[in-house]
């Protein structure tokens, strides 16, 4: 069962590395071969989250595991990290972005019908829950951070 | 994510994903200003209208649409290990800045001064509670829904929110952070910080427009939304539970006068 779960896991990251290559390519110029390392250690992260949330028996989410171990492996004082930073580098986070949200639009179609039957009204409270939790968060950060002469 | 049967086979997804990713990176980012800020369209946001558009279109069928969720999880987890890898090397950094992160948190109760009385002012009654007690990410639906059952109000309010959310969260964040942080005096790094609501997509996409425009600080913006975005996702839950709501339902009394026995004695009649 994790074998074949595994296995589409990896065909699956595999497509998903590729397309996501070729955008770095063409939106950000990194050369497929250059990014080639630097996919492949990405792609081993994703894989050790997903199998580690797989067989540990505590109801952890996979992307958690994998956030602590892109982490882990990345902090100078593990041995070959400046590899794994230099490889990553180039990686534009914004080429990961484009084709999960091709995705994203794809799927979410199936919620158009609900969308459309919000009323003009939940469309305007929305757009003020969004605009609210995003200023709210910015202003105590930059309170914060000016307190402690971060910026 | 344990029931994945033969979707790479899926040829057509992705033959249609390969295209929109390959035409909307080759557009690239395109900006404009508004008085004095900039709005940005990345191609992430083309990519997600496109794909939403495909859907109306006889290329996409239901098999395709169902296909495409495993992929988007699988996507945020590549996301994710890279803004792990973006995270290491400035862990000292972002412990430094460790209380910014854990108070900008507080923030994110921001929704409930600014979106609940605009929610009552246009007539919205209960359900204003389920819309502006939080960002409505699944575990504030979950959380809603439990306490006040899936067909009241509350639960009708927070089910628009994150229908919206899910539909255009990541459009609109994009757009309107980008324009925020140019039209505002806050520093980028505080947008980044705010940028992590705990949804990847709107994550992507906010600190996506904020690297776009401050490129100088690119891997802090990352490394703040992404530590930003893990701390919401696992204390955004439990900060709806003790200060959102209760807060929110306060405010609401407050706003409407309405006392709560009364409005027990109303469901009861």
């Amino acid at each position: 069962m994790l074998l074949k779960n595994v296995q589409e896991w990896t065909l699956l990251l595999l497509i998903f590395g590729l397309i996501a290559a070729i955008g770095n390519w063409i939106g950000y110029s990194v050369f497929p071969v250059a990014a080639l390392p630097g996919m492949a250690v990405l792609i081993v992260i994703c894989l050790a989250g997903l199998i580690l949330q797989h067989v540990l028996p505590v109801n952890i989410p996979s992307v958690a595991y994998i956030g602590i171990i892109g982490i882990l492996v990345s902090m100078p004082v593990m041995p070959g990290s400046e590899y794994i930073v230099k490889w990553t580098e180039n990686i534009n986070i914004l080429a990961l972005a484009t084709p999960i949200l091709a995705y994203a639009g794809i799927a979410i179609g199936r919620s158009w019908t609900d969308f459309v039957k919000l009323g003009w009204r939940s469309v305007v409270v929305a757009m003020f829950v969004m605009v609210g939790t995003f200023l709210g968060s910015a202003l105590i950060a930059e309170v914060v951070l000016r307190m402690q002469k971060i910026i | 994510m344990t029931e994945l049967k033969g979707i790479w086979k899926d040829w057509r997804l992705h033959l249609l994903v390969f295209g929109i990713v390959a035409l909307t990176e080759w557009i690239g980012v395109f900006q404009f200003t508004v008085g004095p800020g900039v709005i940005l369209l990345l191609p992430m946001l083309y990519a997600m209208l496109i794909g939403l558009g495909l859907f109306f279109t006889p290329v996409i069928k239901k098999a395709q649409a169902l296909n495409a969720e495993p992929l988007i999880v699988l996507g945020v987890t590549l996301l994710i290990a890279k803004i792990g890898v973006i995270i290491g090397p400035s862990l000292p950094k972002l412990i430094e800045a460790g209380p910014a992160l854990l108070l900008q948190e507080f923030g994110n109760l921001g929704t409930i001064f600014i979106a609940l009385p605009i929610a009552v002012l246009l007539g919205l009654k209960r359900e204003s509670i389920g819309m502006t007690h939080s960002v409505a990410r699944e575990p504030n639906v979950g959380l809603i829904v439990d306490k006040y059952g899936f067909n009241s109000p509350e639960g009708r309010g927070v089910m628009a929110i994150y229908i919206f959310g899910t539909v255009f969260g990541a459009v609109f964040m994009g757009v309107i952070s980008g324009f925020l942080a140019t039209i505002t005096p806050l520093h980028p790094l505080s947008f980044a910080m705010a940028s992590g609501i705990g949804s990847g997509s709107m994550m992507a996409a906010a600190s996506g427009s904020l690297v776009a425009a401050f490129p100088a600080f690119s891997d802090d913006i990352i490394a703040f939304a992404g530590a930003s975005n893990l701390l919401s996702l696992s204390t955004g839950l439990y900060m709806s539970i003790f200060i959102g709501l209760p807060l929110t339902e306060k405010m609401y009394q407050l706003m409407t006068r309405e006392k709560p026995s009364q409005s027990r004695v109303r469901k009861g009649a």
